[in-house]
């Protein structure tokens, strides 16, 4: 059951569907079929586009109500700055770790001739760990990795104490390797697809032209792949960036950004101007939509070459 | 110029046998085709010369030169697959430039050699243009401007027509024999499609359950079948029981001339249907308990029946092969 | 044909990936289910002390109950408001109005732009204005929506569209039938599988979500896990792994259920964002 987890950015399949006029729908009537889509966004404005304005409006209202953009600047300056950097370095290092190992458990998952059973067995189980961030799986990294946790243990045990070297759950290493456990999966569901998009008579083609194996990854393999992985990539980055759950567990972190809004908003790191929280969170939703926004770019280029 | 060599070429896969014993040779210039049902063996002869399947036991050879060995990689051999197999990220220009530039062939020479290709294949004006933004009719002939650019010893085609539209189809077909007898370029060409192969071929070669029925021109092959596989193949046949001697005697339904009942000829029967296709009429005429097929051309002026008419047929002489029972 | 990897390399992959995905799962039982401290641990008597029973344990908490509760009729909502409100509109935008699907396709993967942090950011601005709903748990419904949105309209959508919907809809009106009959009859049994799948989408979010649970202080299953884990180390820690077994027993009867033949009809992923 699973497959590509790209949003559906294609449009050709509505236009052949508006090429074919049924007797049952009648045309002067098209234009009032807008207005069935209503309720859909009725409630999207309420529960989301309001909120999300919200925010905006919040992080530019200054503390006497009047229009401002001290906290916006604020929220990229000093600690909020350092915030903004530690979580863009481990979200792009936890990302590059997942595409990198994704990719490649998906291309043995689909070179695998035997057992017949691995592809499947690696699918489903991605698509279980893709969805399993969040408190479960931080609880299972502080029972293998924390302090008292059974590896580190083992670790010391033959000599190497993980914590002397400033190693926490909490910090770049730390969290990379946590988030890689949905990081990995999920990339595994996005390239399997793709994989499979690459004809086996490309590589024919290749050899037959003359080119090596060598010449067919470096010339048509990976520049097929290309927008793929790193939409694969964007995916990962802002799934890193965004997870709330499974940081929250891990530590304190305030260098983390969702929890330091999260600090904000519960008024724990209040430091008098109420709106630097909401001005992080509209921060991070301006990170989120360029990213997303490459991520379509993306995704047209790679359905163009798969078709 | 260069011949390439089959010599009892064997291959299985786990245990099916893709290939009994395969012996054959395309002359200098020659285009051979290889026809048959899916599953003869006719693609992993040509998987096999292309280097990307190895055979069992057997050589092939290049103008006398053993290539069983050699990767496919190596192999100077323009191949062109059923499903276009363009590489997608590169433009028609730099497809065609591919295998040129693997051959460490200078720039200014590259780009010269890619306009005569894409002039040959009628597609001068499209060389910026991305695989997907051609139709499948253009995409093939960028396949076989990129095999060809390369200067192959043999050229290699692979079901090309069959993903294509049957008018493409036939268009493409004679441009691929246009283009081969230009550049007098030693081919192998493999399709179940027998009109395909008819029109296309200086000789077929009819397989079946990985071995070489028959290897002749195709007028041997229509005309003169030797086996009954390759009489049942190709084209449309009527079997009828062999009076004198058993088993059956097989016929084309041009080979059999139809009469009034009272010529009494050697079989009478009675017209079940008739369909004008134009040039040629159809007759059905059902003798004891078996139907046959007549055709007759507008031009005879042969008779005319209608269903239900007494019509009595004979073998025309020296026609018809004999099937053993 | 060559792999640029060759079979070593593959197998080397599938073996460190396996040792990565099991270990911390493995650790956690450990904590959870044997009865030992980890100074203790020694090769020797990794096998010993292992108990089940504290399994049970949670289930005499109070709040667990209570949250439990909560939580399940949560995930009902969720799953009867996503359903009520996509399939219709899915529906609507294949049949009526293909023009807007571009439109309603970016909006639904939205939440991607917007992630769970920033929408309860969101929500505590507007909360002074709508005390009289954000006040009740059940407000966490629509919002848990939401979330889920780009995973279930994309499993309904491509459901409809390995359909011929516009065909089955004529054949089916042709033959007598009215737009609810057209409707329950012909096109939700024929995408059947995707809602299934969007269920199952929609449940697991509505389970598993904890940010906005933690952030407007709501008593719901997964924040009564991360305080009673502090509480209660141990029973905390197999609360989890049971909670875990059960997102995995649903997965796996439903990936039994959709390979049945008769819902040949392609599946999207279940794949979602980290559940905060």
């Amino acid at each position: 059951m699973v497959s590509s987890n790209f949003p559906p950015l294609d449009n050709e399949g509505a236009v052949a569907q508006a090429a074919a006029p049924s007797q049952f729908h009648k045309r002067p009537r098209k234009n009032m079929a807008w207005f069935g889509l209503l309720p859909f966004l009725a409630f999207l404005t309420l529960f989301l586009l309001i909120p999300a304005l919200s925010v905006f409006s919040e992080a530019v209202r200054g503390a006497n109500g009047k229009f401002t953009l001290s906290s916006l600047r604020e929220g990229i300056s000093g600690q909020n700055l350092e915030a903004f950097k530690f979580s863009v370095k481990f979200s792009a290092g936890a990302a590059l770790v997942g595409v990198v190992f994704g990719t490649l458990l998906a291309y043995a998952a689909v070179v695998t001739q035997r057992p017949k059973w691995l592809r499947s067995l690696v699918a489903s189980f991605s698509g279980v760990a893709a969805n399993m961030g969040g408190l479960t799986l931080a609880f299972a990294f502080v029972s293998l990795l924390g302090r008292q946790g059974v590896l580190t243990k083992l670790l010391n045990a033959l000599g190497w104490d993980l914590y002397a070297g400033n190693f926490s759950l909490g910090e770049i290493p730390g969290l990379i390797t946590v988030y890689s456990y949905f990081n990995i999966p999920l990339m595994v569901l996005v390239t399997i697809p793709a994989i499979d998009g690459l004809k086996s008579s490309w590589r024919e083609a290749c050899a037959n032209l003359g080119g090596t194996t060598w010449t067919y990854w470096r010339r048509i393999g990976l520049p097929v792949l290309a927008p793929s992985l790193m939409g694969g990539f964007l995916l990962l980055f802002t799934n890193s960036f965004s997870a709330f759950a499974t940081a929250r567990v891990l530590t304190d972190n305030s260098k983390i950004v969702p929890l330091r809004i999260g600090f904000f908003l519960g008024g724990d790191l209040s430091v008098g101007e109420d709106s630097i929280g909401y001005a992080l969170a509209a921060w991070m939703i301006i990170v989120m939509a360029i990213c997303m926004w490459f991520y379509w770019l993306l995704r047209r280029r790679a359905e163009k070459w798969q078709s | 110029m260069t011949s390439i060599t089959f010599n009892g070429i064997r291959k299985t896969f786990g245990t099916t046998v893709a290939l009994e014993s395969l012996d054959l040779e395309l002359q200098p210039g020659e285009l051979v085709t290889l026809l048959g049902p899916s599953g003869c063996g006719k693609t992993t002869a040509l998987r096999i010369a292309a280097g990307f399947e190895v055979a069992d036991a057997g050589v092939v050879s290049l103008s006398h030169r053993d290539i069983t060995r050699t990767p496919a990689h190596q192999r100077n051999m323009g191949m062109v697959f059923q499903s276009y197999s363009l590489f997608p990220n590169l433009t028609v220009a730099q497809n065609v430039e591919f295998g040129l530039r693997n051959r460490k062939i200078e720039k200014v020479k590259r780009l010269t050699r890619v306009g005569e290709m894409l002039e040959l294949v009628q597609l001068d004006d499209l060389g910026k243009r991305y695989p997907h933004q051609l139709s499948g009719g253009q995409q093939q002939r960028v396949a076989l401007a990129r095999a060809l650019a390369v200067q192959p010893d043999v050229l290699l085609l692979d079901e090309p027509l069959s993903a294509l539209d049957a008018k493409v189809r036939s268009t493409l077909r004679d441009e691929i024999r246009r283009i081969q007898t230009e550049l007098h370029i030693t081919t192998l060409f493999v399709t179940h499609d027998q009109e395909e192969a008819l029109a296309i071929s200086d000789r077929i070669g009819v397989m079946s359950n990985g071995q070489l029925e028959q290897l002749g021109t195709p007028e041997d092959i229509y005309l003169r079948p030797t086996s009954p596989f390759v009489a049942r193949f190709i084209g449309s046949i009527n079997e009828l029981p062999n009076a004198n001697g058993g088993g059956q005697i097989l016929v084309r339904p041009e080979d059999l001339r139809i009469s009034s009942d009272e010529d009494e000829l050697e079989m009478r029967g009675t017209t079940t249907r008739v369909t004008f296709q134009g040039p040629v009429t159809i007759i059905s005429v059902r003798v004891d308990v078996v139907d046959l097929l007549v055709n007759v051309h507008a031009a005879s002026g042969s008779i005319l029946t209608h269903v239900g008419d007494r019509v009595s047929l004979a073998v025309a002489p020296g026609r018809g092969i004999v099937e053993a029972a | 044909m060559k792999r640029v990897i060759g079979r070593s390399g593959t197998k080397v992959v599938i073996l460190v990936s396996s040792i990565f995905f099991a270990l911390p799962l493995l650790a956690m039982m450990r904590f959870a289910f044997q009865n030992m401290g980890v100074f203790d641990l020694r090769w020797s008597n990794v096998f010993e002390k292992w108990t089940f029973g504290i399994v049970t344990q949670p289930f005499h908490d109070q709040y667990f109950t209570e949250s439990l509760y909560l939580s399940g009729k949560i995930a009902i909502g969720t799953a009867a408001l996503t359903l009520g409100m996509l399939i219709p509109t899915a529906i609507w935008v294949h049949l009526r109005v293909p023009k807007a699907r571009v439109l309603v396709e970016f909006l639904t993967v939205l939440p991607y732009v917007i992630p769970a942090i920033a929408l309860v950011a969101g929500i505590v601005v507007i909360k002074p204005h709508a005390r009289w709903f954000l006040n009740s748990d059940l407000s966490l419904i629509p919002f848990y929506t939401v979330l889920a949105l780009p995973f279930t309209y994309r499993a309904i959508d491509s459901g409809l569209r390995a359909l011929d919907l516009r065909t089955l809809v004529d054949a089916s009106r042709n033959l007598g039938a009215g737009w609810i009959r057209t409707m329950t009859r012909v096109i939700i049994p024929n995408i059947r599988s995707a809602v299934v799948s969007a269920t199952f989408l929609t449940v697991a979010v509505a389970l598993g979500e904890f940010t906005i649970a933690n952030v407007l202080l709501k008593p719901t299953f997964p924040p009564f896990i991360n305080e009673y884990r502090m509480r209660e180390p141990r029973s905390g820690y197999a609360l989890a792994v049971l909670s875990l077994l059960f997102t995995v027993l649903v997965f796996v009867f439903l990936s039994i259920a959709l390979r049945s033949p008769s819902t040949k009809s392609r599946q999207t992923s279940t794949k979602s964002r980290e559940m905060p």
